[in-house]
This record gives C-alpha cells, sequence and structure tokens, in this order.
C-alpha cells in the first residue's frame, strides 16, 4: 500500500508500473465524432457539441513533443514561487497541454520528445506525500 | 452573418477623445471617463442632448458604472449598456455603437472606454487544469514567443524591434501612457518577465479612457457636423475562437480568419492598408497579427519590420499610437482609443505621428476567451 497522494486525482493517474514507478496517465475523453480532449468532462464536446452517452473518459498517453518553453522569472503567485519553467506539449494522443517542467529534467526546446512523472510537492495532513504531475525530457 | 455592416446604412466617426492613459492613481473613474466623453462632444462640436445612445466598456469597474458617470453630462433619459468582452471590451462597444446607428435606430451614438486596475476576477467552470495558476497572460505569450523564434529562426532581439518602435512612437503620444523613446539595449536590459519577454515588451496595463461618436449622415446633417472631418466604418467584424489543428496559435488563426471577412467587407486588400492599430500587449503578437491579417507570409514580419516597413511613413504604419506596449492598455478604453487614432490618423490631424496620405485603416483587438474584433475605417482625401 502506497501513501502516496495525487494533488489533482480528478485529471491523472498513476501509471500502471506503480505510484512512481511509471510515466502517469491523463483522465482524457473521447466524443463519438472522435474528438479527444483534456481534462475528461460532461459538458459537452467542444467539436461537435454532443453530450451525455456521446462522451466517454479514455486514459491519455503523457507522451508528447515540446511546440515551445518559458521561464517564469516573475509570478504574482506566492505558492508557485518563480522561477519555474513552463511547458506546451502536443500529446501523442491530440491534445495540446501546458504545465509545469520537472526541476530535474534535462534542458528542453521545441520538437523535444516529452513525458510526465509523478514529484513529490508537499506532505499531506496525515504524512503522506502528496505527488504532482510534472513534464520532462523523454530520454 | 446575414447582413453585414456595410450592407446597412453609412455610419461615421465623427467625434474622438481620451483621458490620457496611466499608471493607476487617485483619480476616479468618473474623471477619466468624464474627460474623454467632453473632449469627444467638442471634437464632434455638438451638445450631449445630441447622443440618443450609449455603450459603455469597462471590464474591471463592476456592475453598472456606468449611469454614475454619464448622469454628470446632464439628464436625457437616452438608454445606456455596458459591454463587457476582456481586451476586446472596447471594440465591441464601438461595434454595438455602429451597428445602432447604421440599423437605423440612432442617429447619434457614443461608445466610451474607462477602467481602473482593479484585480481580474474569472469564474470557475469546474473544470480543473495541470497548472493554470501557473501560466498568466505574458507566459501565454512567453511560450508563443518561443515557439515563433523557434519556427522562423526569429532572435530574441528581432523581435524586441516591435517595442523600440512602439515606444518611439508612444513617444509622440500625449496620451500614451509611456511616452519614452527606448533602445534596444533598454528594452532587453529591462527586467526579465517570463521566457524571453522583458518588461517593456509587455504592456503595462494601466487607467484612462477613450470616447467615440459615431453618426449617420443623417445626425451629420441635423446637428451641422464637419462632413469632411467624419470618417466612414467600412467594416466591422467579430469572431470567437474555434478549435485549430495541434500547433495552430488561436490568436493567429482567429485574426486571420476576423481580418479576412473584414477586408472582404470593405473590398480591399492587405495591400490598400496604410495605417493598422492592433493588439500588441507583448511583441511577438505584433508579427503574428501582421502575417495573419495578411501584410506578408507567415515568418516574414521581422524583415519588415526591420526594413522599416512598419513605422510611420513606411508600407504601412503599424501602432503609430504606441500601441498596447507604449500607449497602454487599459482594459476597457483600448479598442476605443485604436479607433480615435486611426480616426486622427485618416483626418490627416495625428501631428508628429501622422502616417503621409493614410486614406485606409484597420483597428484589430483579441480578448481572452477568446475572441477578436476588426474594424475598417476610410477617409474621404
Ligand atoms: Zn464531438
Amino acid at each position: 500500500m502506497s501513501t502516496d497522494k495525487l494533488l489533482k486525482s480528478n485529471i491523472y493517474s498513476f501509471g500502471s508500473g506503480g505510484p512512481r514507478g511509471s510515466a502517469p496517465v491523463l483522465l482524457g475523453g473521447q466524443c463519438r465524432c472522435g474528438y479527444v480532449f483534456f481534462p475528461m468532462q460532461a459538458y459537452g464536446c467542444e467539436q461537435c457539441g454532443n453530450h451525455g452517452d456521446a462522451l466517454t473518459p479514455c486514459e491519455l498517453s503523457t507522451g508528447g513533443t515540446l511546440l515551445a518553453e518559458a521561464v517564469v522569472h516573475l509570478h504574482a503567485d506566492k505558492n508557485r514561487p518563480a522561477p519555474f519553467t513552463i511547458v506546451k506539449v502536443a500529446l501523442d494522443d491530440g491534445p495540446v497541454v501546458r504545465s509545469v517542467l520537472a526541476e530535474d529534467s534535462a534542458a528542453v526546446s521545441p520538437g523535444q520528445r516529452m513525458t510526465a512523472r509523478l514529484v513529490p510537492v508537499r506532505s499531506g495532513e496525515s504524512g503522506e506525500t502528496v505527488l504532482d504531475l510534472r513534464f520532462t525530457a523523454a530520454i | 452573418m446575414v447582413r453585414t455592416l456595410s450592407d446597412l446604412r453609412p455610419v461615421y466617426v465623427v467625434g474622438v477623445g481620451w483621458h490620457r492613459y496611466q499608471n493607476p492613481s487617485e483619480t476616479p473613474y468618473v474623471s477619466l471617463g468624464l474627460a474623454a466623453i467632453r473632449e469627444a462632444l467638442t471634437d464632434a462640436k455638438i451638445e450631449w442632448p445630441a447622443v440618443e445612445s450609449s455603450y459603455v466598456a469597462t471590464a474591471l469597474l463592476g456592475m453598472a458604472a456606468g449611469r454614475p458617470m454619464l448622469r454628470h453630462l446632464g439628464t436625457t433619459g437616452a438608454p445606456l449598456v455596458h459591454i463587457e468582452n476582456a481586451s476586446a471590451s472596447g471594440s465591441t462597444a464601438f461595434r454595438q455603437a455602429c451597428i445602432e446607428v447604421a440599423g437605423g435606430i440612432s442617429d447619434v451614438a457614443l461608445a466610451v472606454g474607462v477602467d481602473k486596475r482593479n484585480p481580474v476576477q474569472r469564474s470557475n467552470t469546474g473544470i480543473d487544469h495541470l497548472a493554470d495558476d501557473a501560466i498568466v497572460p505574458f507566459t501565454h505569450f512567453a511560450l508563443l514567443t518561443n515557439e515563433y523564434a523557434a519556427r522562423y529562426n526569429a532572435s530574441v532581439e528581432d523581435i524586441a524591434l516591435v517595442a523600440v518602435k512602439n515606444h518611439r512612437n508612444g513617444a509622440k503620444n500625449p496620451n500614451a501612457q509611456r511616452q519614452q523613446e527606448r533602445t534596444l539595449q533598454e528594452v532587453l536590459g529591462g527586467k526579465k518577465v517570463s521566457g524571453a519577454l522583458t518588461s517593456l515588451q509587455c504592456t503595462p496595463i494601466g487607467e484612462g479612457a477613450a470616447a467615440v461618436i459615431v453618426a449617420s449622415d443623417e445626425g451629420i446633417r441635423r446637428y451641422g457636423i464637419n462632413p469632411d472631418r467624419a470618417i466612414r466604418v467600412t467594416a466591422s467584424v467579430g469572431r470567437s475562437e474555434r478549435i485549430y489543428p495541434p500547433g495552430v496559435g488561436f490568436d493567429a488563426a482567429l485574426t486571420r480568419e476576423t481580418a479576412e471577412l473584414a477586408l472582404a467587407e470593405a473590398k480591399r486588400q492587405p495591400k490598400d492598408l496604410d495605417v493598422i492599430e492592433l493588439h500588441d500587449a507583448f511583441t511577438v503578437e505584433e508579427l503574428h497579427y501582421i502575417e495573419s491579417i495578411g501584410l506578408c507570409p507567415e515568418g516574414d514580419g521581422v524583415q519588415m519590420l526591420k526594413d522599416g516597413a512598419l513605422d510611420i511613413g513606411g508600407r504601412c504604419a503599424i501602432n503609430p499610437s504606441g500601441g498596447l506596449i507604449a500607449m497602454g492598455h487599459p482594459i476597457g478604453p483600448t479598442g476605443i482609443g485604436q479607433i480615435g487614432e486611426i480616426t486622427k490618423q485618416l483626418r490627416g490631424e495625428a501631428g508628429e505621428r501622422q502616417h503621409p496620405h493614410a486614406r485606409v485603416g484597420m483597428a484589430h483587438m483579441v480578448g481572452v476567451g477568446a475572441v477578436c474584433y476588426v474594424h475598417i475605417m476610410e477617409g474621404r482625401r
């Protein structure tokens, strides 16, 4: 049993290899029309407007290609002390997502193959480790 | 659209006015707005009772801020509506005022934008994201800067030249928040914000006001307005974001389709444009948008910039007011201030900032969310 807890278990989850063993998966969705989106939502498809049964949850790989990166030097929110790096990744499964680059990732530039992993960000109330998703250069 | 503005009766800008865009101050928004409206009325040489309808653009003042301002112009009972559409609030208010006059509901209408730098409130959609709290607008545009530089092999220095040009224009504009010329070294050496963006490559959000009065031919006749100073609005288009293929920036794609519709409505080509005021909140945007509007192929914007083609006196003056980077971006007023600048340019009244022989102008705004508004205006000369 793991004492690890996910910061946002509503939009990503542990991969098949266990808590920190492999890349996490993103909890996306697919519409009957073929449109793939992230995160899963039931409001309606952004492409065709279908809702209800037309939308089904699907797991998306975090594998993708880097479109852009930016080192943030100034950020007003004290919960996110600068500097940190934001990456924009075109996922192999379709959606484009933006998130934080892992601090120990190799330097990245557009075209770089990317993946994600879960990294400890803080301790929870009962001593468990809270994990959040970070992108990193794929080896 | 079933009909476009150009299918309706002609509508003209007949009066323009500002309160200078400036750093946040103790001045109440009421003073800012009234100064701009009174200047626009004086410019049109009409009195307040002539205004049959008002559109108040504001994003950060809270509910129904217009009436406590307009009441100090005298009691008329004319209708009033507030417009909030993010950065494009002013452009949207202007479009609605034009539609009302072109549609024959009113002969004279006011669009006024006013704002103070209050905190931005966004509603919770109920959909979570990986790290949205870490991605503010300047980081969105830092990412676009990185993408543009990589795709077109442009350097950080090349892109920063946009800020050098726009500060040079703003230095000649008494209504600009930033009125100081800056060298490339000063722009690049400033405080680092995000990615390649330094503070002088980002708009300084401040406060201010801008107002324009629009009128029909009948309104112009009835109030004895000088028709030679009236600038016709020949196209008005508003669009919102669609889904674009991965790797296609929505900002540029949305501008492309909106500008295309506006040019078709005005029966104009990109090469016909003499002056453009566009949404340069961050340097890279100006390059994206001139390419999207069709002034040059994608990736060639830097060369035009280096050749001086985008300067006042060049092939097409881009942001002669100083743009959002130097004139400023108080949100509600910005899109209306652009219309004011184009009007001055097409009248030949822009003084030190005058682009020679300006006859056709375009105003362009995008708003987060995302919407895009494009207007085309033409002078008589
Ligand atoms: Zn669909």
